[in-house]
């Protein structure tokens, strides 16, 4: 309850404290975040992520000053113009998204469109923006066949399936259970485009490398119950288990893992249910040790990540997840192409998105960089392992940058 | 007789004159309007009082209450761009095999689920299209749960991908055109008394030697082939379709509500409840969705409210009163 | 062992749909008003249990009550407001009212609560326990319970008590009812506000092992009415028997099939059951 109203008066303070740091007209950049509906939890995340970042834009913070924007107050290239964002609500609809997209472009005036959360309805939100000539970034919207339409105003921040499904499938090669390498694997996944699809692209990826998926569980999302799918993994008995969940699903899972006393040896969960501090926050307790993959690791203090996460954290009391910070990226990305184009005319932009070339360094989250192909697909977008420890994700995997070492086997509740 | 006449002939002329002035003005106001927004939602209107008049055939003039009519909807939405997945047609090239789709699942269906009464039969049609929502998202060849897509790229006129959306308000208006005709020509005609007979008293109507089950069949199938016809148009708007935006529930009750706030059974009915409940839902989103607290569901959730408790038989229930009252003043 | 498991999860499942179903059977059935906003009841009664306890630091002894009392307030004052004039009108009137209503309280929920999940700790009723090799959950064998103590005392109420033959005389013909003397406004407002504590009940107990969010009530209302359907309207056995066959049925098909069909398997079953026997299960021809 808090956390809402705190929104509602940070918002208009910040607009109006805005003006007086930066000077010129606002330039305006329109968000499509899901407001209402099932995944309003993560649009919520989203929606203060993105509001810290035009707070931070706007305000110098020489404590960022290694990131783009945040030295200075509004855009230095276009004379220090502050930002403006205006958050549109598509409601978990294509159609919605389009509406909106279509009132961001025309009535709002926006120079360029972000995010948009579920991929189909970035794609026709982004279909709005391309006959417009209008640039949209997506920040974590992650189905392959967005940046494969022959696009030229679409540009993709985040990690895409062969990425993401590369990494759980070295980390399975290289993993050992009792002493022995991983031979059985189990794939749970919620059976909408999102589980579908990293389901598909995991098994595809795995079973090219030599490691079978020996069960595959594909359920309804948002069910009621969740038990048979435990039991069937139950009986099963496979080394590794990987769940593919939104959040209230990824919350039975925990729940009724406990309650039928199911743990496999390894346990990853996917993303976006299990990143959730939703999900954290309320079975955090009883998912001890699940192996999550995220770009975003916020546990080493001194680096971007973990400065960005505790402004977060003052703001609205909670951790941020990884689909945020991947959506705040996303979001920051846009404003460093709009700064140096110099100029909010769309084409400009556009060029300068093309010309974006940022080092791990300058950015928030862990990506190696930032630069698109001619696709408009971040080739340098990466992903690593992370664990669950107290309430905390810990960077696990690959060693070289984790922050602690792998605990195996999944301790769960205890 | 010529004094009965008198009072009537300037009412009947008024009435022309108010209908041409009505259609000019819909013809019309979005020419006036620049707001390309302002424009998308006349075409979305145009859109959902397709879909709601053409449940109204069923479910208002029949008075057999669909909750599952976006199956039909599903079928022409997906016939329309699976015929461009499969054979890069152009969307609206689909249209037909769509409406063949639907009237043979409601030819199917239709006969043991009209048998039904009251609630059981609109339990019964939502199972139906639930059913048809799982089949699909577990099918990947209908494009699974991820869903199907148009062409990304215009590629020729056919494939309706317009830039602006008055192209859009146009042909949805005129396909509205079409199926308001009709529906008026039937609610003159026998099958309307028949139909209206079998909403007010079927076992009456049966006695009486009406073949109920016939006609409830005959307004199914219309209603599925513009039903059918709607998808197929929206499918060639939006250019993507997947199992919720298509066979969701969510579809159906809108075309259930837009029907009943104007009044079901009545002509005009769908067209003004879309009217409101479009405009309402894009305006209040537009104004109060940033600030993602809900308030826009709650205001547009309270405005529904309010009119099921102050005109329960929706707004044609209003118009109706105030005509009488306009009379017995008049008189 | 395993099928077992499944069965008695099925089981226990299939008492919770039972519990979720229990108010909406005596609202739709008895008056034959459909409540489209009937999950929303269940989500704001969740949402009781949930303030009950993490602000008042009140147990399930007491928010359990509270909830039933609370929601009773809330149906009652929801068939003055809205539900006793909508019954004018066709029953397109109800559909749109309870859909407005539904949308009023799940968003004037996420306005106050956020949308965020919140839950209740899952030990609130003690730890799993096992017997014979059969894990059990006492959070859901109190929900299954509950939905059978729930289940007699609606059906001892309704066939059993004057107040009962009362309710039913004015569910059978409101005019006829008022001649021989029983007010309708009153009996039906009553109606719903049991109808509503039940739902209040039910919410409470399902809050102990669910998620807590504002959409919570969508993704099991469907359930609901195909419970209700399926048992026959107006008959309460009717909705615990369906309940709790829809759930070891679901949990069958999940087990052996897949959960991805677990849905379609229970639709299909539904549709045959009513092309076959068109008033449900347990219902009156």
């Amino acid at each position: 309850m808090s956390i809402a109203r705190r929104h509602l008066l940070a918002l208009p303070a910040l607009l109006s404290a805005s003006p007086l740091l930066a000077q010129g007209a606002p330039v305006k950049v329109g968000t499509l975040l899901p407001l209402t509906g099932v995944a309003a939890s993560a649009g919520g995340s989203a929606k203060a992520a993105i509001e810290l970042a035009v707070e931070l834009i706007n305000t110098p913070q020489p404590d960022l000053a290694s990131m783009p924007l945040m030295a200075t107050s509004g855009f230095p290239g276009l004379g220090g113009r502050p930002l403006q964002v205006v958050i549109a609500d598509q409601q978990g609809s294509p159609s919605v998204a389009q509406n909106q997209a279509l009132r961001l472009i025309t009535q709002e005036r926006v120079v360029a469109i972000t995010n948009g959360y579920q991929s189909g309805l970035v794609q026709t939100a982004s279909a709005i923006a391309e006959r417009h000539g209008i640039p949209y970034v997506t920040g974590e919207a992650v189905a392959t066949n967005l940046t494969e339409r022959g696009f030229r105003w679409f540009f993709r921040t985040t990690p895409i399936g062969p990425d993401i499904a590369a990494i759980y499938v070295e980390f399975l090669q290289s993993a050992r259970v009792n002493g022995r390498p991983v031979t059985k694997v189990a794939i749970v996944n919620e059976n909408t485009e999102y589980g579908t699809s990293i389901a598909e692209v995991i098994r595809r990826t795995a079973e090219a490398r030599g490691i079978g998926i020996a069960l595959q569980i594909p359920y309804a999302a948002n069910s009621a119950d969740v038990s048979a799918q435990v039991l069937q993994l139950k009986d099963a008995q496979p080394d590794v288990a990987i769940f593919i969940s939104y959040t209230s699903d990824a919350i039975l899972y925990a729940r009724t893992m406990r309650a039928q006393g199911y743990r496999p040896p390894i346990l990853i969960g996917d993303n976006s249910g299990f990143s959730d501090d939703n999900f954290v926050q309320t079975a955090g307790d009883i998912a001890q040790g699940i192996i999550n993959r995220s770009a975003f690791d916020p546990s080493r203090p001194g680096s971007n990540s973990f400065k960005v996460n505790a402004l977060y954290k003052a703001r609205t009391g909670r951790e941020m997840d990884d689909t945020t910070a991947r959506i705040m990226q996303g979001f920051l990305v846009t404003c460093d192409a709009i700064n140096r184009a110099g100029a909010t005319e769309p084409a400009a932009i556009q060029k300068a998105l093309r010309e974006t070339n940022l080092d791990a360094g300058q950015l928030m989250i862990g990506y190696r960089g930032v630069k698109f192909d001619e696709k408009g697909q971040n080739s340098m977008a990466s992903v690593l392992l992370v664990q669950l420890r107290g309430r905390e994700y810990i960077s696990v995997w690959p060693e070289a940058t984790a922050t602690a070492p792998l605990q195996l086997p999944y301790k769960g509740w205890e | 007789m010529s004094a009965a006449t008198i009072p009537t002939a300037p009412r009947a002329a008024g009435r022309w004159v108010l209908g041409v002035a009505a259609l000019a003005a819909l013809l019309a106001w979005p020419l006036l309007v620049e707001d390309e927004f302002i424009q998308r939602i006349g075409a979305l209107v145009m859109l959902s009082a397709l879909s709601a008049s053409a449940w109204n055939l069923v479910g208002g003039y029949a008075g057999q209450i669909s909750i599952g009519h976006v199956l039909f909807f599903g079928c022409g939405a997906y016939a329309s761009l699976l015929g461009f997945t499969w054979f890069e047609w152009a969307p609206i090239l689909g249209a037909p095999f769509g409406i063949a789709t639907s009237l043979l699942l409601a030819l199917i269906v239709g006969s043991p689920t009209l048998r039904l009464k009251g609630h059981y039969f609109s339990m019964a049609t939502i199972a139906l299209a639930e059913l048809a929502r799982i089949v699909v998202v577990n099918t990947p060849a209908l494009g699974g749960a991820v869903g199907v897509s148009g062409p990304a790229m215009p590629r020729s006129v056919l494939d309706l991908s317009f830039i602006s959306p008055l192209p859009y308000y146009y042909i949805f208006g005129s396909v509205l055109a079409v199926l308001l005709l009709f529906t008026w020509w039937m609610s003159r005609g026998r099958m309307g008394f028949y139909l209206r007979a079998i909403r007010g008293q079927e076992r009456a109507a049966r006695s009486l030697g009406v073949p109920a089950q016939r006609y409830k069949l005959f307004a199914l199938l219309v209603s599925a082939a513009f039903t059918s016809l709607t998808g197929s148009l929206y499918a060639a708007m939006l250019g993507f379709v997947d199992p919720d935006s298509g066979l969701g529930i969510l579809l159906s009750v809108k075309m259930v509500i837009a029907a009943a706030l104007g009044g079901a059974g009545t002509l005009f009915g769908p067209l003004v409840g879309s009217a409101i409940l479009v405009p309402l839902e894009e305006m209040t989103n537009a104004a109060f969705g940033g600030g993602g607290t809900g308030i826009t569901y709650v205001v547009y959730g309270a405005i529904i409210v309010l009119i099921s408790r102050f005109a329960p038989g929706g707004l044609a229930e209003i118009w109706t009163w105030l005509r009488a009252r306009g009379t017995r003043r008049g008189g | 062992m395993i099928l077992a498991q499944v069965v008695l999860n099925g089981f226990l499942v299939g008492a919770v749909y039972a519990l979720f179903s229990s108010g909406l059977t005596l609202i739709w059935g008895m008056m034959n008003v459909v409540n489209f906003a009937h999950g929303d009841f269940v989500m704001i009664a969740m949402y009781v249990a949930f303030v009950a306890f993490t602000m008042l630091h009140l147990g399930p002894a007491i928010f359990v009550p509270l909830a039933a009392i609370m929601l009773f307030l809330l149906g009652v004052l929801v068939y003055y407001a809205l539900v006793r004039h909508v019954m004018r009108g066709p029953m397109l009137a109800q559909i749109l009212g309870t859909f407005g209503l539904a949308l009023v309280l799940r968003y004037a929920t996420l306005w106050v609560f956020s949308a965020n999940f919140v839950s209740l700790p899952e030990n609130l009723l003690g730890e799993v326990q096992t017997f014979a090799g059969l894990r059990l959950e006492p959070s859901r064998v109190a929900a299954g319970l509950a939905a059978l103590g729930l289940t007699i005392g609606l059906h001892l109420l309704l066939t059993h008590t004057a107040l009962g033959s009362r309710l039913l005389a004015v569910a059978e013909d409101r005019s006829a009812a008022m001649l021989v003397g029983i007010r309708p406004d009153p009996m039906q407002a009553l109606a719903w506000g049991l109808g509503a504590a039940c739902t209040g009940v039910a919410g409470a107990l399902i809050a102990l092992f669910f998620y807590i969010t504002p959409t919570v009530g969508e993704s099991l209302a469907l359930i609901a009415f195909v419970v209700v359907c399926l048992g026959g309207f107006g008959s309460v056995p009717g909705a615990l028997v369906a309940g709790l066959a829809i759930g070891i049925i679901e949990s069958l098909s999940a087990f052996w099939i897949g959960p991805a069909f677990k849905d379609l398997v229970v639709f299909i079953l539904f549709l045959a059951v009513l092309w076959f026997r068109p008033q449900g299960l347990l219902g009156k021809a």
